[in-house]
């Protein structure tokens, strides 16, 4: 999804163990496999700072990872503690929008 | 005789220019009376620092004297400060949290800070500043204070109270002579402390004197404090401004809107002939405002009393209120607060993201 300017998330919920819907002021209901958000994660410790090679190695995620929880950073982005004890990633609204797999985002099939 | 509604219908004549709304509309009519010809009311504006507030006042008063059948108008003044958003976990009663940038240091940040606090106190307003400087706390020396904090409960403590405003500084808590020898974490402690542990109460600004740059502890508060806007302050030089402009960035990426941006330093006025000389190609921070499309919010001189009176501990608008730099610097923070009104007008949004817990 593009975001229009000034879009941000109005509210946050969840649909199953494994899904995270996302409200968006501007009438987008965004939806993402909560694994593929751990596993999409562009901290430092994910990706790397100065080549942007990947250092995360999917496999060293467990399959049912899940949020512990989800707080705002300031007005641009969230964080989200996991399950797997990582937690310095921070998801701007962007990002988040980038990485959306609802019906709209996503083809068939590969939605969650 | 004249009616409640003649005297409205006369006062929707009354727009304010910023809202482009009258101030029927806009609901600023309060106590409306009306009797034997004599009328009262108030105008209940969004900010005491209004910069037009004597004009309504007087366009009011015009349009409603013209009535036929009126022999007497009152008009009072007051205002209440709207916030750009809901409230949310930090700072709740806080209204608006405004960071003063600079990309760099040295234009005089503080200085703009710490007054354009006390002109919005002066004009009736509950001000609180913040100095998120860790490494170089200025507000002890510009404000004359070495108070300590005092306790308030077991986990939070007072602001120190100086010429009106609520102030908090690294400099309150450690000995003056101290180096802050720290790295980002500590910073990153100290300042969201200062958000969360201070007593601020209820305020309808809390001006945040940023620490110069692009790092840690500018990070730390965009993320953890509701920020309304930023104003960023440069000198008109050409390497500041591109400072400035890497200011103005930071806040755009983090979505923290921009209320403006202020030159400082922009001429010297000669104190012997009222001359103005223009030391660093004045012009540079309107001309940054109108090409990143920002509003500019004035340009303040150098006077040698402005930094007199911040190392006396007396800030210009105080000392001297009738200097040009003061007069520029009441211009700005009028400015800031006009701009903040209009933001808070047009705003529909939503209260800040809650927190979640995720259900096993």
């Amino acid at each position: 999804m593009r975001l229009p300017e000034g879009a941000r998330p109005v509210s946050l919920g969840q649909d199953g163990p494994d899904v995270l819907t996302v409200a968006w002021s501007h009438g987008h209901a965004g939806r993402h496999r909560v694994r593929d958000l751990r596993l999409a994660c562009r901290c430092a410790q994910c990706v790397d700072e100065w080549t942007n090679q990947p250092r995360l190695s999917p496999d060293t995620v467990p399959l049912d990872v899940r949020p512990v929880r989800i707080e705002p950073v300031g007005l641009y982005g969230l964080s989200i503690e996991w399950s797997d004890g990582h937690s310095t990633g921070i998801y701007t609204f962007e990002t988040l929008a980038d990485l959306c797999q609802c019906d709209s985002c996503l083809p068939a099939g590969a939605r969650p | 005789m004249v009616s409640n509604e003649q005297v409205l219908s006369a006062l929707r004549a009354v727009q304010d220019p910023d809202l482009h709304k009258d101030v029927v509309t806009l609901g600023f009519v309060k106590d409306l009376v009306v009797r034997d010809g004599k009328v009262s009311l108030r105008l209940e504006l969004t900010t005491p620092a209004c910069p037009v507030k004597d004009e309504l006042k007087a366009q009011a008063e015009r349009v409603v004297r013209a009535l036929p059948g009126v022999t007497g108008v009152e008009v009072s003044l007051s205002a209440s400060v709207k916030a750009p958003r809901p409230a949310g976990a930090i700072l709740p009663g806080v209204k608006n949290v405004v960071a003063v940038a600079s990309g760099k240091g040295g234009v005089g940040k503080s200085t703009v800070a710490a007054n354009i606090a006390l002109a919005l106190a002066d004009d009736g307003a509950t001000v609180g500043l913040l100095d998120a400087d860790i490494y170089g706390p200025s507000m002890p020396t510009m404000f004359g204070t070495r108070a300590r904090p005092q306790p308030a409960g077991e986990k939070s403590i007072h602001p120190v109270y100086a010429q009106g405003l609520k102030l908090m500084s690294i400099g309150f808590l450690v000995d003056p002579d101290t180096p802050m020898v720290w790295r980002g974490p500590m910073v990153h402690g100290a300042l969201s402390q200062f958000l969360e542990q201070v007593e601020w109460g209820q305020l309808d600004y809390l001006i945040v004197d940023m620490p110069p740059g692009t790092g840690d502890a500018q990070l730390t508060l965009t993320q953890r404090a509701p920020l309304a806007g930023a104003v960023i302050v440069t000198t008109p030089q050409e390497v500041s401004l591109v400072d400035a402009r890497k200011g103005l960035k930071m806040f755009e990426q983090v979505k923290v809107p921009l209320l403006g941006i202020v030159e400082n330093m922009a001429y010297f006025a000669c104190d012997g002939c009222g001359k103005e000389h223009d030391l660093f190609r004045r012009g540079g921070g309107r001309r940054t405002a109108e090409a990143l499309g920002v509003p500019f919010l004035g340009e303040v001189p150098i006077e040698a009393e402005v930094v007199l009176a911040g190392d006396e501990g007396v800030p210009i608008v105080r000392r001297a209120p009738q200097s040009l730099a003061a007069q520029a610097l009441r211009h700005v923070a009028r400015e800031v607060a006009r701009q903040l009104a209009m933001r808070a007008a047009a705003a529909t949004e939503a209260p800040p993201l809650a927190s979640m817990a995720w259900k096993a």
